[in-house]
């Protein structure tokens, strides 16, 4: 029957009747194979056999990783006390009484007063939002920048891409904390803004790296070139082949540098340019602490155990995502 | 003529200097027809087939010469944004290795409805709808349950329907299929063969088989091109090239098939390597390998000569070749 195309009525009624002139014992051999491939019987869709992907199995392992949970309660509390600190600080870290400075862990003032004789455990809480905003806005711009740049120029290759390797070099070769003396120390403002900007300007080349390596990798696998011989256009292979095949990698990075930018946004406000007072930061904090440190401990201990915690927390949750994104892990 | 390549020639630039992959390449496939292509690793024939769907990486590939007549136009001379629409819609190809075809994060109904949303417009439903009738023509069972699940949750052979489904999707006149059966089982390479020959002859469809397995050809097939450091050394009809080689080369792969009547024998093999492409041996490019070969042999290429209506071999000891089985 030559001149039959089945698949043109809608029903498929007739497309099954025409396949199945082909031969009973072939079909009966494929349902041996199919039997034996899924666990859930034919339907495939018993709770053994329910879709599974990259990320859905990335998902299992995490819920089962005690890393995982972890740094992810840790998070989840940083966040909502940076979005709320009123939670569970309800004094104003900018109300300091110069007379109680320096002085010990008092009832009421658990981690006592700093050397303005503001209370430390309202400075560190309100110091959280600081850390979380300058390390997710940071994180997002890099990623978004070098993602997109990166990808780009791994996916077109040639000159764009000889280009932008060039320009990443040269990033690359800048040094991070003079670059920030020296692009910091001319502006003025004292918000988190200019911190985020220094930060994207800097880190983005890492994530460019890394995206557009793994989009080079992602290209070269059969089932992009099966897209383009079957007609797909360079931005639907792009976004729908390339782009979910290479983002794991990109994932990992940023979490892991999410907790490094909050460490470089502390340094930063240390050395003076970074944040500026009446910021509330603990990069700052720790600043005007580390003079007293002989007579007054608690005034640098606690702003800096709870920076280590937080970056440490991080870097924790970008362990745990990368060995869940790693398939030859499991 | 639904296809004809003219003296196609395909190169390489690499670091050590030029590879000529595909140097002068004619066939051609008629509507309906079966071509097998047979050949070596690095005989030429995957790129011919990439240079005809267009997907040749260039650079570091280059078409530096000949022509590609798709149903009277030479795709050589279209854009491409006019080929691309060409691709999937006029002809389209089926991969060796499924697994590493299809993509892992999609799950096989949306990559099938995929085709339907890119060409034709169709809303995710309807192309969803279509996928299952696409999975239930390659006969895979459960089709409606099994849609929404993901590449590595099927067998060999399923993923292999699968990938024919996405190239039959769109009706196409050309099917190029890239050793389609390498990488499944012996009993299911049967099957999924007797399936792509099935839906060939029900759509009408020209079909480019390559393989190096003559024992896939010979069923399957009606012509035969044997390819040789980037040149058709023979073609001809299935059945007079399994009677009677033309060409030496043809002559040595139909001695190295392994045979029951010959039990116990060792099993013939061609004797050496295929050339290196960035320094073929003047002359035939087989001489160095062949059986036959004389002086001419080395320095004259052989032209394509006609044995009969139908046949063609580029040696210059054809009728001796014939007459010496």
């Amino acid at each position: 029957m030559p001149e039959q195309k089945p698949w043109d009525d809608a029903t498929g009624g007739g497309a099954i009747s025409g396949a199945g002139a082909g031969g009973a014992m072939d079909l009966a051999m494929d349902e041996g194979t199919t039997l034996e491939k899924t666990p859930g019987g034919p339907e495939g869709t018993g709770p053994t056999g329910r879709p599974r992907s990259l990320w859905s199995d990335a998902w299992r392992d995490l819920r089962r990783n005690p890393v995982f949970i972890v740094s992810g309660l840790l998070i989840l509390f940083l966040v909502v006390i940076s979005v709320w600190p009123s939670l569970i600080a309800t004094q104003d870290p900018l109300d300091c009484d110069l007379a109680r400075a320096q002085e010990g862990s008092r009832p009421g003032h658990p981690f006592g007063f700093d050397g303005q004789g503001c209370d430390v455990y309202t400075r560190t809480v309100h110091g959280a939002r600081t850390s979380v905003t300058v390390g997710v806005l940071s994180t997002l711009g890099v990623s978004l920048l070098g993602g997109v740049l990166g990808g780009l120029a791994g996916f077109f290759g040639g000159a764009w891409d000889a280009v932008l390797s060039r320009i990443t070099d040269i990033f690359f070769g800048i040094p991070v904390v003079l670059g920030g003396l020296v692009f910091l120390s001319v502006v003025t403002s004292s918000t988190v803004w200019p911190v985020i900007g220094f930060i994207v300007l800097l880190g983005w080349p890492q994530i460019a790296r890394i995206a557009r390596g793994s989009v080079i990798t992602a290209k070269q696998n059969d089932y992009v070139q099966a897209a383009r011989a079957l007609g797909a256009s360079n931005s639907r292979m792009l976004l729908r082949h390339i782009t979910p095949n290479a983002i794991a990698p990109v994932i990992v990075v940023a979490t892991i540098a999410l907790g490094t930018y909050i460490s470089l946004e502390a340094t930063l406000s240390y050395l003076g340019v970074g944040l500026k007072p009446p910021a509330v930061s603990w990069g700052i904090d720790i600043s005007a602490a580390s003079q007293y440190v002989r007579n007054a401990p608690h005034m640098l201990l606690w702003p800096a155990g709870a920076l280590a915690v937080t970056v440490l927390a991080f870097i924790m949750l970008g362990d745990a995502v990368r060995d869940a994104l790693d398939p030859k892990l499991r | 003529m639904l296809l004809e390549v003219r003296d196609l020639h395909v190169e390489f630039h690499t670091r050590d200097g030029v590879a000529k992959a595909v140097n002068g390449v004619d066939y051609s496939v008629a509507e309906g027809e079966t071509l097998a292509v047979l050949g070596e690793s690095g005989s030429g024939k995957s790129v011919t087939a990439q240079a005809i769907m267009g997907i040749l990486d260039m650079p570091p590939g280059r078409i530096s010469g000949g022509e590609i007549l798709f149903q009277g136009h030479d795709l050589l001379k279209l854009g491409a944004d006019a080929r691309r629409r060409i691709r999937g819609q006029e002809m389209a190809m089926i991969f060796q290795d499924a697994l590493s075809s299809l993509n892992p994060v999609l799950s096989v109904g949306d990559q099938l409805g995929e085709m339907f949303v890119v060409h034709r417009g169709m809303s995710r439903g309807d192309a969803r709808a279509k996928a299952v009738e696409l999975m239930d023509r390659v006969r895979i069972p459960a089709a409606r349950e099994r849609a929404g699940d993901f590449p590595h949750q099927f067998s060999g052979g399923m993923r292999q329907r699968i990938m024919i489904a996405m190239a039959l999707a769109l009706e196409p006149d050309l099917i190029i299929a890239d050793e389609p059966t390498t990488a499944l089982d012996v009993t299911v390479q049967a099957q999924v063969m007797e399936l792509l020959a099935e839906l060939r002859r029900e759509l009408n469809m020209g079909l480019i088989l390559i393989t190096h397995d003559l024992g896939v050809v010979a069923d399957v097939a009606d012509r035969i091109a044997v390819m040789y450091a980037g040149r058709i050394v023979e073609t001809s009809p299935v059945h007079d090239l399994y009677r009677a080689p033309a060409h030496p080369y043809t002559k040595g792969l139909l001695k190295s098939i392994p045979r029951l009547d010959q039990k116990g024998q060792e099993l013939y093999a061609v004797k050496g390597l295929p050339p290196n492409l960035l320094h073929i041996p003047p002359g035939c490019a087989f001489h160095p390998r062949c059986p036959m070969a004389q002086a001419v042999c080395r320095t004259d290429v052989p032209p394509l000569h006609t044995v009969s209506e139908e046949r063609r071999s580029a040696c210059h000891f054809w009728k001796e070749t014939l007459d010496a089985r």
